[in-house]
């Protein structure tokens, strides 16, 4: 059994992971990977804290969290596709049409 | 109230013209131009007739009614409402329509339903024969019965909220009548220059109705103010300003000095108009509302309200004499009838001043007498002024139509625009039909017309046992009575006596500058009475006038005056009453009084007025025998006189009087430097105060957005980078707190 403080300490690593690619990516399908990579990093810390107290609680929302990704995913995808129907590009410093 | 009197149905005489009003508009705008509606419906005027019959025959079925119980008022509710409190008592009547019918009613309601339904004949002969009329016949006749709606309305109302609310009825009938030509300047002038004077006065009589429903506990109907107890009750000095405020409403509505000077003006609208104005409705509402305040009088504590009697009194007998002799120079003939309704109203005014002072200082029974000559006075006026408009309009619509058949090569331009602006005197080819310069010798050429002039105008001056001659002498009489008892008073008794003489000269002056001498223009000789619409009230006016010797032996006077009880004498012994009353007074000082009266509005009056206007017809023209006389008196006298009209004419006085003794400057000067200097002082207080003020709030929210719409960069990395800054701070600031 691994003690749930390394499983916390590879959340945050990964968190900070995905955190600094969203910031730093141009590419739009990559931010969304970090995303995603964030959103495990969260599920990873729920999982260790659920453990650390024994409740399910954690685990269950874990759950919910996986599946509301895939959800989210779909969504993410479907509006990167219609950007790029409309701009031929997924670079997001290319799309800024909410500027000023 | 039991069942089945007509009494009962009297809201129908208002209502009928109200509901006339929007039938006649909308069936105007759809059937406007089809031969149907011209020539059998007369653009309306038809459907304006048959309301206004029925109005006339229940007005009289009331009268009548009323007049066989002899005495007290009759009073019929018709709904009420109820004010509740918390408590769940019914505390005040807020609101209700009745009809209050007495004495005054009586006459008032017989004066405006008659000449409204003789207006209404008179109108279908002038404004259909005119194609300045045609298509729009349907918006006058429509106007006309709304304004003959709120006269009738006003003066059945059962309390003071209901009076008003007729009486702004007929102030934007006034306003949409006289500015009937609106397409002239000077019409739609005029038209604002009425309704904003008599608006000066309207917000007078709303403070005074306040101030009233403050004291009566809510009331104003008259059930309830004129009970004694309740008079008694409430702080006198106070009903003394309220009345005062009320008055001032009457004076501008029925065009007393200070605020006369929109009726002049008024004279921009259709003659039939003026005659409604002038005679049946429009400045005897002025004269009603004062008339109704007596039973205050009556009932105050003795000489409470003898200052305001005073002012009333005094008001009319300024208005008397200085319209007299503003009427002396005019030569519209249309204007000289409006000074002489001003002179005259003023002279009821000062009559029922007279009444109003005896009533409130415990003499009961001459208050009574000079209250009732005031209405019979006011009676008298109005079937003569009524007569003399439609006279005058009978004039200029002939001479107008005798113009357009002089002129009609190449003149067909002044098709129908007989109101030619007034300050184009002087052009020549600019005819002013209503111009007396341009008339003369009219007597023998529209013999029924004169005839009614002439016996208008007599009654107007007093002559002896027409018309206005009894309640003349009474108000006069009346107003010397209380100058006995009260010095002050002898300036409006002098002012009336003068301008009794005064009216004998600006009438004659009229009479016979328009219909004795020779014709002063070519049209002059070619009118003819052409449309049998107009003589037909002007006839049945002329014996209305003519028999006013009859109501005086019914002792109308004083019963009209007599709220208490009715008196009916026989008629051949009242007329004899009358007679000795009047020429045989045992009181040396009352008969002295008559006859200087009598002198001076009989004989030096007229005599001036004959000798500088008077002249015989044309050869071959003859007026006819009732007439013939006085165009050759006034020849002979013309003859032997050595008087010079240029120099009376060219006087500064003749000049300021041209000017109406430069009131109109005076109030538009007044106007600009009030009006303006304080409209000047609100723009500096808008742009600099309130405009600063909401412009340092927008410049700036715009200078602080337009600084934050910078961190707007639409980098989606931009917007997740701040989300992670805010998450971060809501993250510290959870754990500061804890």
């Amino acid at each position: 059994m691994i003690d749930p403080a390394w499983v916390s300490g590879l959340a945050a690593i990964l968190f900070i992971i995905g955190l600094w690619g969203a910031f730093s990516r141009k590419n739009a399908i990559v931010v969304l990977m970090c995303i995603e990579l964030m959103l495990n990093a969260v599920n990873l810390q729920f999982v260790a804290a659920a453990t650390h107290w024994g409740d399910v609680t954690g685990w269950v929302y874990a759950v919910f969290a996986i599946a509301i990704a895939a959800a989210e995913v779909a969504i993410g995808l479907a509006i990167f596709l219609s950007m790029y129907g409309q701009h031929e590009t997924i670079s997001l410093d290319e799309v800024n049409l909410l500027r000023n | 109230m039991s069942g089945s009197e007509i009494i009962d149905y009297a809201i129908l005489i208002p209502l009928f013209p109200f509901l006339a009003f929007p039938v006649i508009l909308f069936l105007g705008r759809i059937f406007n131009g089809t031969p149907t509606w011209v020539k059998n419906v007369k653009e309306g005027g038809i459907i304006a007739l048959t309301v206004m019959g029925a109005s006339l025959i229940m007005a009289l079925l009331v009268i009548k009614e009323h007049m066989n119980k002899v005495g007290a008022a009759d009073v019929f509710t018709w709904f009420e409402s109820s004010w509740w409190e918390s408590s769940g008592e019914i505390t005040t009547k807020v609101f209700g329509f009745g009809i209050y019918i007495d004495h005054l009613t009586v006459m008032l309601l017989f004066v405006a339903a008659f000449l409204c339904f003789l207006i209404n004949i008179f109108s279908i002969g002038y404004m259909n024969t005119d194609s300045i009329n045609d298509n729009r016949n349907h918006r006058f006749y429509a106007e006309f019965v709304l304004f003959c709606s709120g006269m009738l309305g006003m003066v059945l109302a059962d309390s003071f909220l209901w009076l008003f609310i007729f009486w702004e009825l007929m102030g934007l009938c006034s306003y949409l009548l006289i500015g009937f030509y609106y397409e002239r300047p000077s019409a739609a002038y005029a038209a604002k220059k009425a309704f904003l004077t008599t608006r000066v006065g309207d917000v007078f009589l709303v403070i005074g109705l306040v101030m009233l429903w403050n004291m009566f506990d809510g009331h104003l109907d008259y059930a309830y103010v004129f009970d004694p107890e309740n008079i008694a009750r409430v702080d006198q000095g106070e009903l003394q300003i309220a009345l005062g405020m009320m008055f001032i409403g009457a004076v501008g509505k029925s065009a007393q000095f200070p605020l006369h000077v929109w009726l002049p003006d008024a004279m921009e609208g259709p003659t039939p108009v003026s005659a409604l104005i002038h005679a049946a409705t429009m400045v005897n509402a002025g004269l009603y509302i004062v008339a109704r305040m007596f039973p205050f009088f009556m009932e105050a504590e003795i000489g409470a309200l003898s200052t305001l009697a005073i002012v009333i009194a005094i008001i009319g007998g300024i208005t008397a004499v200085m319209a007299a002799l503003i009427a002396f120079v005019q030569m519209d003939l249309k204007k000289v009838l409006a000074y002489s309704t001003m002179s005259q109203l003023a002279y009821i005014f000062t009559g029922l001043g007279s009444a109003l002072w005896l009533a409130n200082n415990g003499y009961d029974d001459i208050a009574a007498f000079a209250m009732g000559a005031s209405l019979f006075h006011l009676f008298n006026h109005a079937m003569a002024k009524g007569m003399l408009f439609m006279a005058s309009g009978s004039v200029i619509h002939e001479i107008h139509h005798a113009h357009h058949e002089v002129a009609h090569h190449g003149h067909d331009d002044h098709d129908g625009d007989h109101h030619d602006d007034h300050h184009d005197d002087h052009h020549d080819d600019h005819f002013d039909a209503q111009s007396m310069e341009n008339m003369g010798g009219l007597a023998s050429r529209l013999p029924i017309t004169a005839t009614a002039m002439f016996v208008g105008s007599m009654s107007i001056i007093g002559i002896p046992l027409i018309g206005g001659f009894w309640s003349k002498e009474g108000i006069i009489a009346s107003a010397w009575k209380v100058a006995l008892k009260e010095p002050i008073f002898f300036l409006p008794a002098t002012l009336i006596l003068i301008g009794a003489g005064m009216t004998g000269f600006y009438m004659s002056r009229m009479w016979f500058m328009t219909f004795a001498g020779k014709p002063k223009t070519e049209v002059a000789e070619h009118v003819h009475e052409q449309t049998p619409w107009i003589p037909i009230p002007l006839v049945v006016l002329t014996f209305m006038t003519l028999g006013a010797i009859v109501f005086a032996g019914m002792h109308a006077g004083h019963w009209l005056g007599d709220f208490e009880s009715g008196h009916y004498t026989s008629f051949f012994d009242g007329i004899g009453y009358e007679m000795s009353h009047v020429f045989l007074n045992p009181d040396l000082f009352l008969l002295i009084l008559t006859y200087v009266a009598i002198g001076l509005s009989l004989v030096i009056g007229p005599t001036f007025a004959m000798a500088l206007y008077g002249g015989s017809l044309d050869e071959g023209q003859k007026a006819k025998p009732w007439m013939q006389w006085a165009i050759n008196l006034s020849a002979r006298v013309n003859n032997k006189s050595k008087f010079d009209n240029t120099a009376w004419a060219n006087s500064s006085l003749a000049d300021s009087l041209h000017k109406r003794l430069h009131f109109d400057e005076i109030y538009d000067a007044a106007i600009m430097k009030i009006v303006v200097g304080f409209a000047n002082l609100s723009a500096i207080f808008d742009s600099k105060f309130i405009d600063g003020f909401i412009k340092t709030i927008e410049s700036t929210s715009q200078e602080a957005s337009r600084r934050l719409r910078a961190l707007t960069t639409g980098s989606a990395r931009d917007y997740i980078m701040m989300t992670a800054l805010g998450t971060l701070v809501i993250f510290l600031l959870l754990w500061g707190v804890t």
